[in-house]
Parts: C-alpha cells; sequence; structure tokens
C-alpha cells in the first residue's frame, strides 16, 4: 500500500494536483484570449529592438515548451526531462528537412511535428511496458536527452556539430522579420493552450487526471493507463516538436545549445513549478516571468546559473505548487486549494465506467 | 513497566487504534489477542516509535518515550520483533546478532545465551539470512532483539508463517526467557500458545480494547473461547 | 588495443570509486545527490588554490578531501531535512530537485569565480612499461590510490562496527532502527564520505587527465550511469560496471570519437533499466 501512495506522490510533490474544469468552455476560452490579447501588446512596446523582440519570441518558444511539458507531467505524471531534446528533434529534423531534402517549410515543420510526437509517444511507450516508475523514466528520459546532445556533437557532418547549422530555408520570408514570428509563436501558444484545455475538458482529460492522481485505482477502474499515458506524451511531444521546429525557422539557426537539457529542460521546469504544473496558464506564467529575469540575469554570466540554483532550491521547499493555485487558495477561489483527489469537478464524463 | 494511556494511531489521518490504554509490570508476561485488522500491528508500531501517534501517552520506566523514534526506544530497553522481521538479507546470522547489541559492543555472555536458546543459529552462524526458512528467519529476529539485553521484549505475532510444530518451539523459547524473568508483551492470533505462557491479557477488536484480564479468567470466558479457541 | 584496455581499466578503477559514492548515498538514504560532481570539482579547486599559495602537495590534497567532505556535510545539513520527511518515490524526486539547485549554485559560483581553470597534477618519474604498452606513472600512481581506496571500503564495510551498521540500513532501513541505529546519522556520515571519495576520484583523476572547473555535470552523469549498471546501492556492482564501462569507453573512444561512446556508455545505462532495473549486482526491491 505505501508503494501505491508513495507513487502518486511523486508528481503532487511538485503541485501536479490542479484540475479546475469546473470552468466553462466559454470561460476558459475567453481566459486564453484574454491573455493572447495581453501578450499580443508586447511589440508594441518592444518592437524597436531586434535583440528585445528576438528574446520575446524566444520567451513565447520556451512558453510552448512549458505547455508540452505540462501536458507529459502536469497532466499524465510522466516526468519527461527530454523536453529540449524532443524540440530539437522537431528543431533540427525540419531543418534538415527543409535545407538538405528541400521541402517546403511547412511540410517540414508537420514532418518535425510528426516525428518529435513519435518520438515521445515511444518513449512512453516503452516506461510502460517497462513499468518505469517516475525516478526511471526521468532517468531514461535524460539519456535520451544527453544521447541526442551528443548525437548532434558526433555526427558533425549532418548536423554541424557544436557550431549547428545555418537555415537557408525561410530566409527573406516574413519568418526572420523582426516582429511578425512574434505573432506565429504566440497563435503557437494559443492553439496549444485550446489543444490541452480542449483535452482537460474532455474524457481523455478525465482519465488524465486519474490515473495521475492513483494509478492502481485508475486502473481498476477501467482505464487503460498505458494508452493515455502515451497519447498524453505524443501529444505533448508533438507540441514540442512543433515548437522547435517554427522556433527554428524564426531563429535562422540551430545548434546543440538551442536544445539542450541544461538550457531548455531547467528552464522549463523552473517556469513551470513556478507558474503551477498542471495548471492552463501556469506555463505562460512561467515563461513570462522567467524570460524577464533570464533577461536581466545575462548580464551576470555564470552567476546566471547560481541564480537558477537558488530559484529551483526556493521553488520546490517553499512555493511548491506554483504561483497560480498559491495566489488562488489566498483568494479562495471555488474549490480551494486543490485536493489530491478532485471531487469538485463539475464535468461528468459521458463515457466511462459507471 | 509500560504504561500505555489512551493511545490513538493510525495512517493517512485515519486512526486504527482508538484511546488505548493498557499496562504491562515488570516481569509479566502480556499477551494481547485479536483478530485480524484488529490493530495490534498499528499498536505495537505506534509503542516502539515506527508509527507516530495521533494522541496519547506511552511510558516506559517512568520516560515518556511517545514522540521518541525507534532508534531511541530500543536504547531504552525495550527489543521489538515486528511482524514483517525487518532482517537484513545479505547479512550473516553472526552479523545480525552483532548488529543486535548495536549501541554497546556486543558481550559475548549474551550471545552464549541468545546461541544457547537457539542453537540452529549456531550452526548458521555465516549463513545469510535471505537464505533461510521462515522458522529460522523468526528466531534470528528474536535473537537480534535479545541481543540489547531488553527489559521488555515486544513481539507481533511471532508465529505468522510458522509450521505448528516450529511456532510450539518458539513460544518454549519465550518461556524460558520468561522464566529468566524477561517482561514479555506479545500479540498473537494463535491464542492457545500465548495463553499458555501469559499472565495477562487484553483483547483487541476494530481498534479498542474489548476485554481484559488474567489469563484464567479469559481462558474461561465464553467469549475468548468462541470466538478464538474454536468452542461454541 | 591493449593500451586502450590498459587505459580503460585505470579510468574503471576511477568510476567504481566515483559510482561507490553515489550509489551508498542512494542505497542508503533513497536519495539521489545530483550535485556528486560538484563535490569533484569543488575539492580540485582547492587543491589547485592551495597549491598556488604554495602549500604542499600533500597538505593541499588533504585540504580537498576535507572540501569534499564539508560539501556532503553541507548538503545533509541543508536540504536533507525536508527530503528526509519523504518516503520512496518524492524523497528520491525532492532530493533530485534540491541537489540539483545545490550543483547549480556551486557551479555558477565556481565558474564565475575561477573560470577556465583545472586541476592537473604532475607526477613526476619514468614511464613504465606493462604488458608492451608504456603507461605514464600518473595512471599508475592514480590506479594504486584507487585500488587502496577500495581495499580500505572493503575492510571499512565487512569487518568494522561501523561499516555494518551502514550495510544494515541500505539492507533494511526500519530493522537498523530496530538495533538502535539512527539512519539519518548514517546517511550524514555516508554523504562526508561520498564527498571525500568524489575528492579523492577528482584528484586521481587529475594525475591522468585535467580535471575543469566546468566538469562538474560531466562527472555526475558518468556517475550516474556506473551507479545505474552496477545497481542502485551495490558497491561491488559500481566497481564491476566501473571497469566494464571504463574499458567499453576507453575502447570506443579510440575508435568513434569521445561524443559517440559516450553514447555508448549512455545506451547500456537505458538497457539496463529497460532490461534489469535492478542492474549487474544489485539488490531487487
Amino acid at each position: 500500500m505505501s508503494e501505491r501512495f508513495s507513487r502518486a506522490t511523486g508528481t503532487s510533490l511538485v503541485g501536479g494536483a490542479e484540475s479546475h474544469t469546473s470552468r466553462s468552455l466559454t470561460a476558459m476560452l475567453g481566459t486564453v484570449a484574454g491573455m493572447a490579447a495581453v501578450l499580443a501588446l508586447f511589440p508594441l512596446w518592444l518592437g524597436d529592438s531586434r535583440v528585445l523582440m528576438g528574446v520575446a519570441i524566444l520567451g513565447l518558444a520556451f512558453a510552448s515548451y512549458a505547455i508540452g511539458f505540462n501536458l507529459i507531467f502536469g497532466s499524465t505524471g510522466q516526468l519527461f526531462l527530454c523536453v529540449g531534446a524532443l524540440a530539437g528533434v522537431g528543431g533540427y529534423s525540419a531543418t534538415i528537412l527543409a535545407d538538405r531534402a528541400g521541402l517546403p517549410v511547412l511540410v517540414s515543420i508537420l514532418a518535425a511535428t510528426l516525428l518529435a510526437g513519435v518520438t515521445g509517444g515511444l518513449l512512453s511507450w516503452i516506461a510502460v511496458r517497462r513499468s518505469l516508475g517516475v525516478i526511471f523514466t526521468g532517468i531514461v528520459t535524460l539519456i535520451f536527452a544527453l544521447s541526442f546532445e551528443n548525437l548532434l556533437l558526433g555526427l558533425s557532418g549532418v548536423t554541424g556539430g557544436d557550431a549547428g547549422l545555418q537555415i537557408g530555408a525561410g530566409s527573406g520570408t516574413f519568418l526572420r522579420e523582426q516582429i511578425a514570428p512574434y505573432y506565429l509563436m504566440l497563435a503557437l501558444v494559443v492553439v496549444f493552450l485550446i489543444v490541452h484545455g480542449l483535452l482537460r475538458r474532455s474524457h481523455v482529460g478525465w482519465a488524465f487526471r486519474a490515473l495521475r492522481d492513483d494509478e492502481v485505482a485508475a486502473e481498476l477502474a477501467g482505464i487503460d493507463v498505458a494508452r493515455y499515458r502515451v497519447y498524453g506524451a505524443l501529444v505533448g511531444a508533438a507540441m514540442l516538436g512543433m515548437a522547435g521546429a517554427t522556433y527554428a525557422f524564426t531563429a535562422g539557426r540551430v545548434s546543440p545549445t538551442t536544445f539542450g537539457f541544461a538550457q531548455v529542460d531547467v528552464v522549463v521546469i523552473v517556469m513551470l513549478a513556478f507558474g503551477g504544473i498542471g495548471t492552463l496558464l501556469g506555463p505562460i506564467l512561467g515563461a513570462v516571468v522567467f524570460t524577464a529575469i533570464d533577461e536581466v540575469l545575462i548580464e551576470f554570466g555564470q552567476l546566471r546559473l547560481l541564480a537558477y540554483g537558488v530559484l529551483i532550491i526556493v521553488l520546490f521547499l517553499w512555493i511548491r505548487r506554483g504561483m497560480i493555485p498559491t495566489l488562488r487558495a489566498l483568494i479562495g477561489r471555488r474549490g480551494g486549494p486543490p485536493n489530491r483527489r478532485d471531487t469538485t469537478a463539475a464535468h461528468t464524463p459521458s463515457t466511462g465506467p459507471g | 513497566m509500560l504504561e500505555v494511556a489512551g493511545l490513538s494511531a493510525g495512517y493517512q489521518g485515519n486512526d486504527v487504534v482508538h484511546e488505548l490504554s493498557f499496562h504491562v509490570d515488570e516481569g509479566e508476561t502480556v499477551m494481547i489477542i485479536g483478530s485480524n485488522g484488529a490493530g495490534k500491528t498499528t499498536l505495537f508500531r505506534a509503542i516502539c516509535g515506527l508509527l507516530p501517534s495521533s494522541s496519547g501517552q506511552v511510558t516506559f520506566m517512568g520516560t515518556d518515550i511517545s514522540a521518541l523514534a525507534a532508534q531511541r526506544i530500543v536504547r531504552l530497553g525495550i527489543g521489538f520483533v515486528p511482524a514483517e522481521r525487518h532482517l537484513f538479507p545479505r547479512m550473516t546470522v553472526g552479523e545480525h546478532l552483532a548488529l543486535g547489541a548495536y549501541p554497546h559492543r556486543p558481550d559475548p555472555e549474551t550471545m552464549r545465551v541468545v546461541l544457547d536458546l537457539f542453537p540452529r543459529l549456531e550452526e548458521r552462524r555465516r549463513q545469510v539470512a535471505g537464505t533461510m526458512s521462515g522458522g529460522e528467519q523468526q528466531m534470528l529476529a528474536v535473537g537480534r532483539a535479545l541481543m540489547a539485553n531488553p527489559r521488555l521484549l515486544v513481539l507481533d505475532e511471532p508465529t505468522t508463517g510458522l509450521a505448528p510444530k516450529l511456532a510450539s518451539e518458539a513460544y518454549r523459547a519465550l518461556d524460558v526467557l520468561r522464566g529468566q524473568g524477561l517482561t514479555i508483551l506479545v500479540a498473537e492470533q494463535q491464542v492457545p500458545l500465548a495463553l499458555a505462557i501469559s499472565d495477562r491479557g487484553y483483547v483487541l477488536e476494530n481498534g479498542v480494547i474489548g476485554l481484559d484480564g488474567t489469563s484464567e479468567e479469559l481462558a474461561a470466558d465464553p467469549r475468548v473461547r468462541a470466538a478464538y479457541l474454536g468452542v461454541t | 588495443m591493449t593500451a586502450s584496455i590498459l587505459d580503460g581499466i585505470v579510468l574503471g578503477l576511477q568510476f567504481g570509486v566515483l559510482a561507490t559514492g553515489l550509489t551508498l548515498v542512494y542505497g542508503l538514504g533513497g536519495v539521489l545527490n545530483l550535485a556528486y560532481g560538484q563535490m569533484a570539482v569543488i575539492s580540485a579547486m582547492v587543491v589547485l588554490l592551495a597549491m598556488d599559495a604554495g602549500v604542499p602537495l600533500l597538505a593541499a590534497v588533504g585540504l580537498g578531501l576535507l572540501a569534499g567532505g564539508l560539501l556532503g556535510l553541507l548538503l545533509d545539513v541543508t536540504i536533507l531535512r525536508p527530503v528526509y520527511r519523504l518516503q520512496g518515490e518524492a524523497r528520491v524526486l525532492l532530493s533530485l530537485l534540491l541537489s540539483l539547485g545545490v550543483a547549480f549554485i556551486v557551479d555558477g559560483f565556481l565558474n564565475w569565480r575561477f573560470p577556465l581553470r583545472g586541476l592537473s597534477l604532475r607526477v613526476g618519474g619514468e614511464a613504465v612499461e606493462i604488458l608492451g604498452v608504456r603507461m605514464r606513472t600518473g595512471s599508475l600512481v592514480a590506479s594504486g590510490i584507487t585500488l587502496l581506496v577500495l581495499a580500505v571500503l572493503f575492510y571499512l564495510f565487512r569487518f568494522t562496527r561501523l561499516g555494518r551498521a551502514i550495510r544494515s540500513v541500505i539492507e533494511n532501513e526500519e530493522g537498523a532502527r530496530l538495533v538502535g541505529i539512527d539512519p539519518h546519522h548514517m546517511l550524514r556520515i555516508i554523504l562526508v564520505l561520498s564527498g571525500v571519495l568524489a575528492a579523492i576520484v577528482a584528484v586521481t583523476r587529475s594525475m591522468v587527465a585535467p580535471v575543469n572547473v566546468r566538469a562538474g555535470f560531466s562527472i555526475t552523469v558518468l556517475a550516474l550511469i556506473v551507479t545505474v549498471v552496477g545497481g542502485l546501492g551495490s558497491i561491488s556492482g559500481a566497481f564491476l560496471a566501473g571497469l566494464v564501462l571504463g574499458i567499453i569507453n576507453s575502447i570506443a573512444s579510440a575508435y568513434i570519437g569521445t561524443f559517440l561512446s559516450l553514447i555508448i556508455l549512455l545506451v547500456a545505462a537505458a538497457l539496463t533499466i529497460l532490461i534489469r532495473p535492478a542492474g549487474l549486482l544489485g539488490v531487487r526491491e
């Protein structure tokens, strides 16, 4: 019994118990639209500086990454420490398809998305088949991430090694402009949020919550834990791949550090932990705050890493559940602090076991 | 020697035992009997510091041990043999016994006493615990607890998984220890065995003490006879 | 080929000691210390700075070992308290995250303060020929020290009261409590020991190749790989896996380069997790 208990606490440790499907569809869409409107205003403020717009675009890329990770970890409880690598699968394969194989940019992006999605789904399937717990899933995906990074470095003939690849495809189009790519990435973020939001409200989301909270009970209730985990990872990884590929074309180049563990995964984890794992807008809040913080920290060179270290410790010791749940609890929203077993869901699935 | 007052304990906020009070005097052998799920293991774990209690107090030889961790309680003189035994699978019998006396150096005299009590352990001194049979493991668990020269020996269902012959043998050993003056508190489902060596007993049902009395009284009680001695 | 194998053995012994530190901490406390590589690097930097300040070699090394041990103690005092309140997977996860934070703090600080520095201990003497291969004295001294450490560890765990107590906590934490052992106290000792072991690896490695201030995370990853393959919690597993992987790494590097040979090691760890999670000699939970 304690085994089961400790399996469930793995994600609730980091606050993965958010589930406010009690919000109506219009409310959710409204919130997303509101947030999109606010973000859409940023170029008015930053639009003059190419550097700052670049930072903002990267920030949106990270927001997408965070949404994908949120889906994989927050919703289905799989600790995938290969966020950067999956985005990299997207970014590099799109680049190679567009530049080497001459495929149109859009096709390259779609193919890259598919490839990343399949990779994520495969990793999840392996983890599920071998019943890997949270830790071993984390280690295996970390191994994947490190292997991917070393592969990029080792096969320099194909991947440009340390220096990476300059991307020819897409240059001269709106993709390389100063402001237009921002709205493209914002569109991606909005789409991802809506997809995530819809998933959460569907019977798929209900299954996600059940299996994340108590795997054994979910299994006994007839939920095919394996299938939903793989679905979650597939969709999440596809998001990561699409974001990585699209970002690559806006940036004009890819290199191992664009998608490295230290550069991406660590930051995404911090962003999401801050914003609130499992919440809808947590990734956005985290991305905005930490993109800003990071810009400031860049000045400090290596001390930036030190600052991140402090942030991680503070986050996981004190603001465990993330800002959004913490704020919610303070304001006393309907449902209060989320329980591990969510009984406040107003939405009852029409399908599923009785 | 051991005073339990109003002790409640359980898991994840749900109490399994409710406001239990009982005592064990020096030199006595006291049994706690009850069916599965009655709360015997929860009770013993709470007393011995492996489980936090939600309320109540446990006093051992005048010291309040309610909030102490297991390793501190053991050093005060309580030897606990849990139902799961908690042996060290890859360590030898000899190492177990040496570890039993951990807070002090292993005392050759005590070692001799334990080995005399369980000659089979002496034969298997170099054998690794994981490869031993259930009966031998039980002996080892008791022997390990005895190495610290405890004032009070607490055993949780020592006959679990033992063949009847071995179960009797185990209780014969306990009887010897009792004869040497050791205070014993034992939880047992196989009531006749426990009755044979106990002075007093408590009947635990659904987390509360339903009955108590001397062994003679309990043995004669019709409810006890019906529920635990198979007499209708 | 023989040269690669011999180099592999030298490297493998280092891997073994390195992994021992990590596997002990996990086996005993159920805690994953991702700041392990930084323990090695901090020790290397302390030795470097001490030597810069004119401190004689042996004393400098002593200071380095002390530094490693102290970082272990610091980890115990700071982040282990909240970690120990949890059990099982939650404990590993939190320890992973918090130690990662510490790793970042140490790494960031060291790289900021001592950028591009590295420890390199020159061991004098003629190269010795073994099996037709010229081995540098540095490699031989490093291996010798490592074997000595191995012997000391073996003696400690097999024959001393403390060693027995430590093993008992690894075998069964509750059982250890029942004989009066405080698992947290033992973990503290093990953390200090792991820091010292990391320091020893840093110092001996520096006799063969420079230990860079940026090497922290690579060291942790290597330690993790060997630990996983050897079996979490098994010292003999750590050494066996260390030797095997050291030799494989050495041979592979010679033929396909460092990046790709690291992939082989990573894949070996992944395969271990997928096929035999207990590792070569680990205990099945």
